[in-house]
């Protein structure tokens, strides 16, 4: 705990449980500012308990959450949100009514006391292509823009932190490739950024660290590279060792 | 909205803005057609026939109310006739006590007001900030409105009295004096230009409400609340600021109710007349100020006449209506006759080179 200074978000402790299933358990989690860290697990490993834990939806049992050295933990969702707090959810949930524009002017002020510092809102907002929509309704958009709008509305406010749930669902691989690297660079400029993903392969294209959930507790957390290399972690997200894995 | 651009150029864009039906100047040189038609009615009609006219009228600003809280908010109200209701009886209980006071009559304009948005404040504070369930809210509005009917049906006899004035019971409150600012008595032609200024105003302020920021923030959270939230909005607020703006127009209307018949019975706050503005809004269209505008001056006109020349079933009639638009126009008869394709003037989408809002930044 020297370093906690640097933690841009940190649990500690984190407990949930509905009835007799634990969804986390004592989770302790530190991200640096600047760090890409991607959450995975098989089904049910508690991934979206401990994402709506973070930001709100649901109260923990126990534990505490540090947003920037502040507890946040008693704080209701929108005003984590207005303390820095960005975040997209697994199925497009864009105002679909709204256009483009007025759904980013409703992300932008909706967190008016975040620091409004939209250096990477406009990274995001160019490396997406967005502006030449920015009149239509945002239900005309193919779905990998719309997912890619959620991002810019996540970013529009300046937040310290991004939480993404399956950002990629449903997109092609190009696509997901593309949204993998718009969100290198942002973390480049020194954000930090959590993904809440499946996809493998966009895990290894984007983060530089894991944090693996088994059960609602951290099983493993490390660098991409050596935590797939473990066998415990394959057997619990594949279900098997395969034996003629390198 | 950037800021630094000039306060009428700023209205205009709010007027002009995609979230009602037409737009253009097609559409606002009809507007203004309309208005002026209204303007002159006077001149070739009886005093008697303009304030029929304007209680045609006076329901608007209550069903506008309804509109951006039920059709913009997602939020339906069963019980705006409580705050309508609460708006007549505070006028009556102040003007009458303040008969011989200058500016008695405009002191109890404002009272009746701020009742009925204080009213709805703290209704409203428990509702939202209890974070009830969206279905219940309608049942929870209704009863407060039954609740007031009943208990002012229960104010017979002499000792239910607020100063001077008598709540009256089932007979209701009478005698209530009409608005009177200096020399200017609001009855008759007056009275019928009073109405018509009234909805003029909600109607434009409203249009500018529901194409400004506020005016978003609510159609966000009628999409999805939790994201709404989720991108900093205290939806809860939100909602509540909507709620009590629709009841202070439920006021607007009891209080223009007030000054077109000098009384008011507690049966203005029954379920009969409770079903009333959910059935305007719904028939010309939730979603769309000016639809609603339409429909409750056609369908009040509709039960006027039919009521005055003795048929018994201007409500069953109206009930019907509202089955049949609910089952073959479920977004409501004005809004499907305005989308037609045949109105290029009052063309409900945005065209493609008039983006309206331009992101913060580019």
């Amino acid at each position: 705990m020297a370093n906690d200074d640097a933690a841009v978000l940190r649990t500690e402790g984190l407990c949930k449980r509905f009835g007799g299933v634990v969804a986390a358990a004592n989770i302790d989690f530190r991200l640096q500012r600047g760090e890409m860290r991607c959450v995975i697990g098989p089904n049910g490993a508690g991934k979206s308990t401990f994402f709506a834990l973070l930001c709100g939806i649901l109260q923990p049992d126990a534990g505490r959450i540090f947003l920037d050295g502040q507890d946040i933990t008693p704080l209701p969702a929108f005003r984590r949100v207005r303390l820095g707090l960005g975040l997209t959810f697994q199925t497009n949930r864009a105002f679909h009514t709204l256009t483009v524009a007025e759904n980013l002017e409703t992300a932008r002020r909706g967190a008016a006391q975040a620091q409004e510092d939209d250096a990477h809102f406009r990274a995001a907002y160019a490396a997406f292509s967005l502006a030449a929509m920015s009149h239509l309704p945002a239900r005309e958009l193919p779905h990998h823009q719309l997912q890619w709008l959620e991002i810019c509305m996540a970013l529009r406010p300046g937040p310290k932190i991004l939480l993404l749930d399956e950002p990629t669902a449903g997109m092609s691989p190009g696509e997901t490739m593309h949204t993998a690297e718009v969100l290198r660079a942002l973390t480049r400029d020194g954000l930090a950024v959590v993904v809440v993903e499946h996809d493998v392969a966009f895990v290894r294209k984007v983060a530089e660290s894991v944090t693996v959930l088994h059960q609602g507790a951290v099983f493993a957390e490390g660098s991409v590279e050596d935590v797939t290399a473990r066998d415990d972690v394959r057997r619990i997200y594949l279900g098997r060792v395969r034996q003629n894995a390198a | 909205m950037r800021r630094g651009v000039p306060l009428p150029k700023r209205s205009m864009r709010l007027l002009n803005g995609p979230h009602d039906l037409g737009r253009g100047p097609v559409f606002w040189a009809c507007m203004l057609l309309l208005a002026a038609g209204f303007l002159g009615y006077p001149v070739v009609a009886s005093s008697f026939a303009a304030t029929n006219v304007a209680f045609y009228l006076l329901n608007i600003p209550m069903a506008l109310g309804l509109s951006v809280l039920w059709g913009y908010g997602g939020v339906l109200s069963f019980g705006q006739v409580a705050f309508f209701g609460i708006a007549g009886y505070t006028y009556g209980i102040v003007a009458g006590n303040l008969q011989d006071v200058a500016f008695g009559t405009p002191i109890a304009t404002v009272a009746a007001l701020l009742a009925a948005g204080l009213t709805a404040a703290a209704f409203g504070y428990f509702v939202f900030y209890g974070r009830v369930a969206a279905w219940i809210v309608p049942i929870l509005t209704l009863v407060l409105a039954l609740l007031l009917a009943t208990f002012l049906g229960l104010t017979a006899g002499y000792e239910w009295r607020v100063g001077d004035v008598q709540l009256g019971g089932y007979n209701g409150m009478t005698g209530i004096p009409a608005l009177q600012i200096g020399n200017l008595t609001f009855q008759d032609y007056a009275f019928f230009y009073l109405a018509c200024g009234t909805v003029v105003l909600c109607y434009l302020g409203l249009r500018m409400w529901v194409n400004a920021h506020r005016g978003q923030v609510l159609m966000a959270i009628r999409e999805d609340a939790l994201r709404t939230e989720l991108l900093g909005y205290d939806v809860r607020l939100e909602q509540l600021r909507a709620f009590v703006l629709s009841a202070v127009l439920a006021g607007v209307s009891g209080l223009l109710y007030v000054q077109w018949g000098n009384y008011i019975t507690p049966s203005s706050l029954g379920l009969q007349q409770a079903a009333l503005p959910v059935i305007w809004v719904a028939v010309g269209g939730r979603t769309s100020l000016l639809a609603v505008a339409i429909a409750t001056f056609l369908l009040n006109q509709l039960t006027y006449v039919l009521s005055s020349s003795g048929n018994q079933y201007a409500l069953v009639i109206v009930g019907g209506l509202l089955v049949a638009v609910m089952m073959f126009a479920p977004d409501g008869i004005v809004v499907g006759i305005a989308r037609l394709r045949c109105w290029p003037a009052l063309r409900w989408r945005r065209r493609a080179d008039q983006p309206a809002v331009v992101p913060h930044g580019e």
